[in-house]
């Protein structure tokens, strides 16, 4: 589903990401863990195109992302972002935020747009805040209408870059629970993370990153409980 | 008649001589307001030709140069100096000076608006493009739907500040002999050879007018604030 071939980002002439190649299938919840700077937000934004590729391929099911010619804006809509800092529309109402793009982007019309919207927000227990602005709401409440704003494209994979380093520990929970129920449901994920239990009860395969490489990458039992480079050793003794 | 009585019969009441303060203001606000709808379009345009960004390692686009150079000539003289040059050389045909002096003053205006804007879309959260970017939204829409609406209310009270300096501003007409408000005080304390009534008449009308539109700012301030707190 996506094709990462020799990918590379230089930011003022910093390396940081050193050549990646990867597949991605349908249906696969990819978990990335890696210590700060590693490159791995730079990775999974590297994907949509939000941080453009110095050099290097990125295969979107059968469009070459990399390519000018490409309509980046049209891919976007299948893919869906949850961001650390949740990025909720403030001048929007909650409802507001869901239907915008489905609306505006003619994936849906008004009614469709707020009849999937009213769903969403039951899947992610927030019916009763529909109408009120994202400044009244808490750092979880805000991250699950996040989720359910990129849910509202129907998107055909979502990457999440942080979504729990924002919230107080307290809140950690409701969202990695709905990040579950979404995996559970057969979406296709990628998910960046500091939350080394998650990623181990939830990706079907873990990338661990260093200096702008993927270091390591096997399934969840293989990555914590026989790590195979230094590095990764390291990093784990650090973190667990 | 005590003394005080006589000065302000003189000032005001003589020939009907308030009627001429309140024609002073009406060139005052006819200049001010033209020149800050003038001010707001070119610094819109100025603003959103000063943000189109190069890619990294690219030239800024000619729109950007025209831009920085507009703006730094505008900021970098005399406003006095820019109407006598629209008077004496640019319009020197002109018969209509209420809109030359409007246009001078709305491009002077037009640099400090292009600054507040630029400023108010910067201070919106880059995350907020990246989440409508996301979503598959253009970066029109983004600046349209998200943007724009939070970067209003950021430059909502400088812009309001710099209407207030302009409206202030523009006393400087007496130079090209516009019969504003400042100029027709001075006027009729010359003919009246006192100068007390006449000037603090005026000082007590641009204060006035001025609280007024502060106090309009306020309110509407209050209720853009209000409405993403509910």
């Amino acid at each position: 589903m996506i094709s990462v071939k020799n990918l590379c980002k230089t930011f003022n002439g910093q390396d940081v990401l050193r050549g990646i190649t990867t597949e991605i299938d349908k249906g696969e919840k990819v978990a990335i863990i890696g210590s700060s700077g590693s490159g791995k937000s730079t990775f999974l934004r590297c994907l949509n195109l939000l941080e453009e590729p110095t050099s290097g391929e990125i295969w979107f099911e059968d469009q070459l992302l990399t390519d000018p010619k490409t309509d980046i804006y049209k891919v976007r809509e299948h893919m869906g972002m949850v961001f650390q800092s949740f990025n909720l529309f403030a001048n929007k109402t909650v409802m507001e935020n869901i239907t915008l793009a489905p609306v505006k982007l003619g994936v849906m019309n008004k009614e469709e747009a707020a009849e999937k919207a009213l769903n969403l927000l039951d899947l992610v227990n927030l019916r009763a805040k529909a109408d009120v602005y994202p400044a009244s709401l808490s750092g979880g409440q805000k991250q699950r209408i996040a989720i359910a704003r990129s849910l509202a494209m129907n998107p055909k994979v979502m990457l999440f870059d942080e979504p729990t380093s924002a919230l107080d520990p307290e809140m950690v929970g409701e969202v990695l629970e709905l990040i579950k129920v979404l995996a559970e449901g057969g979406m296709t994920m990628v998910i960046v993370t500091h939350e080394m239990g998650f990623a181990r009860e939830v990706a079907t395969r873990v990338f661990f990153i260093d200096e702008g490489i993927i270091m390591e990458e096997n399934t969840p039992e293989m990555i914590f409980n026989s790590p195979q480079s230094k590095r990764l050793q390291d990093f784990l003794s650090k973190v667990l | 008649m005590s003394d005080i009585e006589t000065k302000f019969y003189n000032a005001f009441i003589v020939k009907d001589r308030w009627i001429l303060y309140f024609k002073g203001l009406g060139v005052t606000m006819e200049i001010s307001i033209l020149a800050g709808l003038i001010g707001i379009v070119i610094g819109c345009v100025v603003a959103l030709m000063k943000l189109s960004e190069p890619k990294p390692g690219k030239k800024h686009t000619v729109f950007w140069y025209i831009a920085t150079i507009y703006v730094d000539i505008i900021r970098g003289t005399p406003s006095v100096l820019q109407l006598l040059i629209m008077w004496f050389i640019v319009f020197s045909n002109s018969k209509n000076g209420v809109l030359v002096a409007s246009l001078s003053f709305g491009i002077n205006s037009g640099a400090y608006v292009s600054e507040i804007i630029r400023a108010g879309i910067l201070a919106v959260d880059r995350g907020q493009t990246e989440a409508g970017l996301s979503l598959g939204l253009s970066k029109a829409q983004t600046m349209k739907e998200i943007v724009l609406p939070q970067a209003f209310k950021n430059v909502l009270p400088p812009i309001g500040n710099e209407f207030i300096t302009l409206i202030k501003e523009t006393a400087i007409v007496g130079y090209v002999s516009l019969s504003d408000l400042t100029r027709t005080a001075s006027q009729i304390s010359s003919r009246t050879y006192e100068a007390f009534m006449p000037l603090i008449g005026a000082a007590v009308i641009y204060f006035i007018i001025i609280k007024m539109l502060t106090l309009l700012l306020e309110a509407l301030e209050r209720r853009l604030r209000r409405s993403d707190l509910r």
